[in-house]
Formats: C-alpha cells, structure tokens, sequence
C-alpha cells in the first residue's frame, strides 16, 4: 500500500492528481460524530436551511472508515479522547479535520485552573487543518470551514470571498 | 402533611428537624440525622410516597457546616461580616466534616419537599448506601463517590462514573489540587 | 419477556454501543449483555462528556457561572438559565419585575417548542425515517431567529440576568412571535399524518419499553418520561413559580408508559406551549425589565438553597450553599436526563435491541446534561 503510493508521487500524474483533488473537494464525507453542542449546530447545518449539500459535503457516515474529513464538534474529556484518537486513526487517507468551535480548539471555556477533565484542544491528539472559532460556530461558520477546507485541498477557492463591509 | 412527617421523624431520634422557610430556602422540611439512620430515613420517606431527587455531597473543610441554623437570616438583614466571624470560630472545630445531602419530593401535588443530612467524619466519610432500597439511589451514590470520595457501603459497585475508568481523585473535596 | 431472554444460556455476549454510534445521541456508551438479538442485560457508561460543571461554580462568582448553565442542556438552555437565577434570587430575595417574569415565560417556551422539535426529529431518524427531521428543523430555524434577535445566540443562550433580563424585546420580535405560533399551529397537523399515524412509527413504539409509574418513582425519573406513564406531574403546575399561575394551560398526562406515548407528550407539549406563549403575549404588561435594587456584587446569605423548574427533558433542580461570600460554596446541579436514564438497565432488560434503541430515543436524551 505505501509504495503503491509513493510510487504515484514519483511518476507525476499531475492533472490526473489535480482531477482527484478536485473531486475529493467537491465530495467530503464528514464523519457523524457530535460531542456537545456544536454538533447541534453541524446538524443545522445538514438540515434544510443551510443545506450542506450545495457544497457536496452532506453524505455523514457514522463509520469513520467510509469518512475523509473528521469534524470534531464539541468538548473532547479525557475519558473521552482515546475513543477520539481511535476514530482518526481509523479513517483511511487521505483524511483532514476541522476543529469546529472553541472546545475542540483550546478547551474553550471549559478551561480554568485546576481543571481535570478535559484535553485543551484537538491538536493535542491529531494535527488539525481547519479550525473555526465560535461557541458554538453558527451553521454559516461550519459552510465557510469547509470552503476553506476545499481550497486546501484544490489549491483554489470556490466562491469568492466576501469582504467585511 | 409536615407535622406528620416530624412525627414520624421522631421516632429516628434525628440530630435536628427543621421546619424551613419555603420561599426562602425552596425546601419545607430539614432533617438532620446521623449515619446509621440515612437508611430509616429513607425507607419511612419511601413508605410515604416520596421520590429521591438528587444526592449529593458538600466538603465543609475549615469550616463550620451552614444550611440548617433554625434561624435563615434574610438577605436584607444579612451581615457578611457576622457570617466570616461564624466561619473564622469554625476553624477551630475539633474535627472537619463532610456531608452528605438527600433530597427527596413528592409527585401526587402534595407540595412537600424534605431535605435529608447526614455529616460524616471528613477523616473516614462512610455512610451506609440506599441503593438497595431506592435503585434510583445507585448512581448519584455512585457520582457523591466520584466527587468527594464518601463511601457508601453495600453499594454493589463505586467505581467511577462520571470520571475516567481509573480515576482516583476526588475533584469536588477543597483541597483538590489537578 | 421472551422466554430466550429469561433464561440466558451460556452464549451470551458483550455488545459495546458508543461512545461514538448515532443512536445514542452524542458520547453516551451502553454496555449490552446479548443474547442473540435480546437485552439480558445494559448497563450505560457515562462521563465522555464529563465538562466540570460544578466545579466551574466554585471557581468563579455567581454571575460569572451563567454561560455554564447555557452549556449544561444546549437545547433547552433557558430553562437552565432560569432555573439557575430562580435560585439566586430567592436566596437574595430579589424581586423580578413583571414584564420581565412574562417574558422569561415566552423565551422559555420557544425553547422547549425548539428542543421538543429536534427531539422529534432525532428521534424519528432513529428509527429510520429521516424526512421528518428537515421539517422540524425547518420550523425551528424560525424559533432560533426569533430568540437570536432578543439574547444574540442561536443555541447557548444566556439571556436573564438576576433581576430580569439583560435587555427587552423589541417590536419585530413580539409579531414574528404571533406569525411563528400561527405558522405552527397550521404545521402540527402535518406532522401528525405524516409521522404519528405513520403505520411503521406506531408498530415500533406501541407497547414497547413499558415504563411503570412505581418505577418512574424509584428512579427518580420526571418530565415527559413520568408523565408518559401516567403521573400528573409538572413543576409549572406543581410547585408553580415566575407567572405560570395566571396562565392557562394543561399538562398532557397519558398512562400506557409506552414509548408511544412519551412521543404524544411531547407532541402535546409542543401544541400546550403554542398556548402558554399566545396567553402570555397577550397580557405582557409594560414596565421595566431589570430590578432597580440589584447589588453590584451578590452575596447571599450563608446557607443552603434550592430550586426547580421543569426542563424540557423533567425536574431541573439547583442546589447551592453559600458561604456568604461573592462565589458559591457549592453547585449541585440535579439533572433530569440523568434520573430518567438511571432506569435504562432494568427497563431494556429482555427487549430487542432496536426496541432497546426507541426505548432510549424516547427518553430524550442530552449527553452533556447527564454528564455535567
């Protein structure tokens, strides 16, 4: 399996790469996997309002090995993130994970001196490629993380980006 | 309902019986009793159609036990400094308590909540369990243990619920230190 | 009970459900003794979840725990919040003026209505039908406008302060209230024939996970979950406070403890709610909304307090000790889900584990509530 892969990285197929690229973008599988309350905010998401799936990101498998990106939504305790860290391993590659609101960032307000429950971040336990701050994000937030997910992963931005006025 | 209630609280020989300002303190009756009675208490409270609702405890470490002083200062009146001074002559009790707090109700419209207490040596907080007579009992004993590391006894399993498999910390107890 | 489950052989085994599976509703795992398809045996693990609640309270002062109360029950925050100034201000006797008290009752009840709405629809996805879910958050996402414009969030809402509220509604929110109750009402139907009389809802909840009201009593469990077997109990009418007593409404009571009829309770509740909110509209007098003698730095008198209201999931119960100083003693937070599931182990006992699994979604479960 590793040299198979290697082995693609040495003979370049570069618009063959740039078309898997653009197809992986335009289909994320996020995993079904709600800690708090974000989660409730990335099922509004999903649901008929915002409609995740203009953006091609509704198919939520439940199994991490059908999934491509992990959205860890919600506080990670530290019964918690073995389950956490079993799940992200278990997803096949090429895989990415969106931090969705302050919890999975840095504990959030979870945080104070002497706290023993939680881990204070998601980073801690796998590396991290998006991260949207909130608490929890608005659904708005989640659509504009996995926009920027796309663009790293393609390399260029679906929509333009809308300036503050 | 509450004169039959302290009738038969009576017969627990209980440390105290309190009839509570409800407005105030949002609780009718407050039974104080010791640890070999919580059980009693339980089963008459049970016979007469009561509810548990919540068990917990409280770490009253340096500090004299507060919640049924026959008189509830109101707030208006209050004197923070008298209540410091209270504290202050606390610390020099012989021994630190913990205690452990039983609140039962009642669901057929009679409005009549009891609040039972029980204070334990905080050296050695060990009070017999209720689980067997009310199952609802089995996991905030379970939760008491978790925080404050009280120990029921003849409760069929302590380990922990709410914190991770192998904790063995108590997190609510004062001198808790992560 | 099936004879099968009665009598387990040697041939059981340990079916391990969470703490990540979409039916347990977040970080909830529940350690299944089977026995083919039959519960012998479930025993919930808890704590993935577990944020420390009650030790936050000690750690800052009585204002500053409110953001937690948002975070403990995210669905129906407002009941937590209210709960938690509730008790706070009977232990300072503050008085909360009127205004404020009809609109706490509007906010709360928007909110169950929302909570009650995405229980549906999780709980209708449970069990396999996943359309009912886009309408009702259709329908939510209208509720979720309406407290965004008055408490500035969508979900953690933290919007009394103790003494009122942090600040009033505005025009736009009191009309968008009366054309959200009009558009329900006319929705409700619509549910009903589409999920309620639903031939494949009804044979998967018709006299499946039977709750008896003596068991509801041992557990301690209340809400919709005691309700449903047919104990008339609610702490708005119970133990009555804010202005719920000059409010018509009734408290939908049925008694056959299946889980059918916690759905029709809940269902019910939504329409109760629907009433509480149109009365309650009507008679919001003017005036202010925040007391003028709130202290800048609470201390309430040294002893013990509680206080209840009801929850949309049951009795959410508050107990705090002060010290007579500006930060709380101890928090002991009484949550309902917690009491409601402590009797999953023997009500699964001897059910399929799809049954088991309608069982649960019945019971309206919130992780981080039980978990605190």
């Amino acid at each position: 399996m590793g040299k198979e892969s290697l082995q693609s990285a040495i003979i370049k197929f570069a618009p063959l790469d740039k078309l898997l690229d653009l197809g992986r973008a335009n289909s994320l599988w996020p995993m079904t996997f709600g800690l708090a309350c974000c989660a409730i905010e990335m099922m509004a998401t999903g649901a008929s309002r915002f409609d995740l799936a203009r953006f091609g990101a509704e198919v939520f498998r439940p199994s991490p090995r059908q999934c491509d990106v992990m959205i860890v939504a919600g506080t990670i305790s530290k019964k918690m993130a073995p389950a956490v860290q079993t799940l992200y391993d278990q997803m096949p590659e090429p895989k990415w994970v969106i931090a969705m609101g302050n919890c999975a960032i840095s504990g959030g307000p979870f945080v104070f001196e002497g706290q023993y429950g939680i881990v204070e971040g998601a980073d801690k336990l796998f590396p991290v490629d998006v991260f949207i701050p909130g608490c929890p994000p608005r659904p708005e937030a989640l659509i504009e993380g996995i926009l920027e997910l796309e663009e790293k992963v393609t390399g260029h931005r679906r929509w333009p980006r809308v300036e503050a006025v | 309902m509450l004169s039959e209630l302290k009738s038969e609280f009576a017969s627990l020989a209980p440390l105290a019986v309190i009839e509570t300002d409800y407005k105030v303190k949002g609780y009718h009756l407050d039974v104080e009793v010791g640890p070999d009675r919580v059980v009693d208490a339980a089963e008459l409270l049970d016979r007469l159609g009561f509810f548990l609702e919540a068990i917990t405890g409280v770490d009253w470490l340096g500090k004299n036990p507060v919640g049924n002083q026959p008189d509830p200062v109101s707030v208006n009146e209050q004197d923070p400094e008298a209540a410091e001074a209270e504290g202050e002559a606390g610390s020099d009790a012989p021994a630190d308590k913990m205690e452990v707090v039983y609140d039962y109700n009642r669901t057929d419209g009679v409005l009549c909540r009891v609040v039972v207490r029980c204070r334990l040596d905080r050296a050695k907080p060990e009070l017999p369990t209720v689980s067997r007579l009310i199952p609802g009992a089995d996991w905030h004993e379970r939760e008491t243990h978790d925080f404050f590391g009280i120990i029921f006894t003849g409760h069929h399993d302590l380990s922990p619920l709410l914190l991770p498999e192998d904790a063995d910390f108590h997190p609510l107890r004062k001198d808790f230190k992560a | 009970m099936n004879d099968l489950a009665r009598s387990p052989n040697q041939e059981t085994f340990v079916l391990n459900l969470g703490p990540q599976h979409p039916a347990t509703h977040g970080v909830l795992r529940v350690k299944l003794t089977m026995d083919g398809e039959y519960i012998v045996d479930a025993e919930p693990v808890l704590g993935y979840v577990h944020r420390m609640h009650e030790k936050m309270g000690e750690n800052r002062t009585w204002v500053q725990f409110m953001p937690n109360t948002a975070r403990l029950d995210y669905l129906g925050a407002l009941s937590y919040n209210h709960g938690y100034v509730k008790v706070v201000e009977q232990a300072m006797g503050l008085e909360v003026p009127e205004r404020a008290e009809y609109l706490r009752v509007i906010t709360v009840e928007l909110n169950r209505i929302a909570s009650h709405l995405l229980w549906f629809g999780a709980f209708v996805l449970d069990l396999g039908g996943f359309t009912p879910l886009l309408y009702a958050f259709d329908d939510r996402e209208h509720i979720l406008d309406l407290l965004e414009s008055v408490t500035g969030s969508r979900l953690t809402f933290c919007y009394y302060r103790f003494g009122g509220l942090c600040n009033d509604v505005d025009d736009d929110f009191l009309t968008g209230t009366r054309a959200f109750i009009k558009r329900l009402r006319k929705r409700l139907p619509d549910y009903h024939n589409l999920v309620t009389k639903n031939i494949i809802l009804i044979n998967r909840l018709k006299d499946v996970g039977v709750l008896s009201a003596e068991m509801c009593r041992k557990y301690g469990a209340t809400g919709p979950v005691l309700r449903g077997s047919g104990v008339d109990y609610d702490v708005r009418k119970n133990e009555p406070y804010s202005v719920y007593p000059e409010l018509d409404f009734e408290v939908p009571v049925y008694s056959e403890g299946d889980s059918m009829a916690r759905y029709m309770v809940r269902m019910d509740e939504i329409d109760q709610c629907l009433r509480i909110v149109e009365q309650a509209l009507d008679k919001l007098p003017e005036g202010p909304v925040m007391a003028e003698k709130v202290p800048k730095i609470l201390k309430p008198a040294a002893g013990d307090y509680y206080g209840a209201v009801e929850a949309a999931r049951g009795t959410f119960g508050i107990r705090i000790v002060s010290d007579g100083t500006n930060i709380p003693y101890r928090m002991k937070l009484r949550s309902p889900t917690f009491s409601n599931l402590s009797l999953y182990g023997e009500a699964s006992r001897g059910l399929l584990l799809p049954d088991a699994l309608a069982l649960m979604g019945s019971l309206d479960l919130v992780i981080p509530e039980i978990d605190r």
